[in-house]
């Protein structure tokens, strides 16, 4: 319990500590060591979600390997399988995603240590998969025709902006949440028959798309850094100004 | 793994969440209803008018009448039969005959995720009997849910 508890008051005396080593008892480092890491993760809530609505998979993980103490490349690839009918349609989509970009950690290095991660990831998706209508019924004056689509193969393109919150809650083993800021840049598909979801990226009909992920992430030290702590100017006091 | 059980509970809310948010039914508000729009214009005045009575249906259908003997018809709206390549359309125009005959494509569009697919058409071409009709002009070869003039009926 200890653990959960110190997760999310983390991210608020991340977030707002601001200078608060200025103003401590002590005298902060010169410098600190950074351990840079490779993380393995998996997002959770798509399988979670999967046992109460067995009509949608959809699986994510990523690879991110720390540059320095502020960028790590990052790698993303899923799987998904969406279903959708309505009163006059069904609606079948498979495929596969790949995202490539990078992870900006706004934290400082002394407080974050390589065991906290504040930032942004930035990424470019690439949506590659199936889908098919099944069936489809049209009624008009004429009558009601029940008919189908065939399947067809789409790529589909995406820029993605992730701001989030990573925290080490044991040896090498983190949990986090970004929120996922979607925009389609392309389709891959006509304006008549564009596909209703991409995997990776969400509901195709809307040109900006939303969501919440959920990562369990492993981490594997590789290497060390030392990285210098920049040291905050002391703020003038209106006092000192007057003497 | 005492940590990961006491966070399981997080992740169980925020997959609710996720899925109370996904699985919200949406409405259909976009226009559905694909058909040809055709003002209809009296040919002296050059204005569109009403005709006293109007009646269409199509030809071979068995669906019955679109309008029958209505008053105050500014627009004809034509509904297309997507199995076909063609149909055609027995207009009566205050007592007067006429026949209207359309080739066309059809093409399944997606209009949204809530309301489904429709049939859109291209007209090809179109041939009609004069008796009280003078002139159809197309304006708009692509018949889809919009808003928009497809024919002009001068009569």
């Amino acid at each position: 319990m200890r653990r959960i508890s110190a997760y999310f008051i983390s991210i608020l005396i991340l977030l707002f500590s601001g200078s608060s080593v200025a103003n401590g008892q002590t005298e902060p480092p010169d410098s600190v060591l950074i351990p840079l890491k490779i993380r393995i993760g998996a997002e959770v809530t798509g399988p979670v979600i999967y046992l109460t609505d067995r009509a949608n998979l959809s699986t994510e993980g990523f690879i991110s390997a720390d540059l320095n103490e502020i960028f790590a490349l990052f790698l993303g690839t899923g799987y998904s399988d969406y279903r959708y009918s309505q009163y006059n349609y069904e609606y079948l989509s498979k495929g596969f995603f790949l995202k490539a970009g990078v992870d900006f950690n706004i934290l400082r290095p002394e407080k974050a240590m390589g065991k906290y991660w504040a930032g942004i990831g930035l990424r470019y998706g690439l949506s590659s998969f199936t889908c098919e209508i099944p069936s489809f019924e049209y009624e008009n004056y004429w009558g009601t025709i029940v008919t189908s689509i065939p399947p067809s193969k789409y790529f589909g393109h995406y820029l993605e902006a992730s701001p989030g919150f990573k925290a080490e809650i044991f040896r090498n083993f983190s949990m986090g949440w970004s929120v996922n800021i979607r925009k389609l840049v392309y389709t891959g598909a006509g304006k008549d028959l564009r596909p209703i979801y991409f995997p990776g990226y969400g509901k195709g009909g809307e040109s900006m798309s939303f969501g919440i992920s959920y990562y369990l992430v492993w981490n594997i030290p590789f290497k060390k850094i030392k990285v210098e702590v920049k040291k905050e100017e002391p703020e003038e006091t209106q006092e000192s100004e007057i003497l | 793994m005492r940590s990961f059980r006491t966070n399981f509970p997080v992740v169980i809310v925020i997959a609710a969440l996720q899925l109370a948010v996904s699985c919200t039914p949406e409405s259909c508000l976009e226009e559905t209803v694909v058909e040809i729009k055709a003002p209809l214009y009296l040919n002296s005045t050059q204005e569109i008018q009403a005709p006293d009575s109007l009646t269409l249906y199509g030809l071979n259908s068995v669906s019955g009448k679109i309008y029958s003997s209505a008053k105050d018809v500014k627009k004809v709206l034509f509904p297309l039969d997507p199995s076909a390549e063609s149909c055609g359309f027995v207009i009566r125009i205050n007592g007067a005959f006429d026949t209207i005959m359309m080739n066309y494509d059809s093409y399944p569009h997606l209009i949204s995720q809530e309301c489904g697919y429709a049939y859109y058409h291209t007209i090809d071409s179109l041939t009609f009997t004069k008796n009280i009709i003078d002139t159809i002009i197309i304006k708009n070869r692509f018949v889809t849910t919009a808003n928009e003039e497809n024919f002009r009926i001068f009569y």
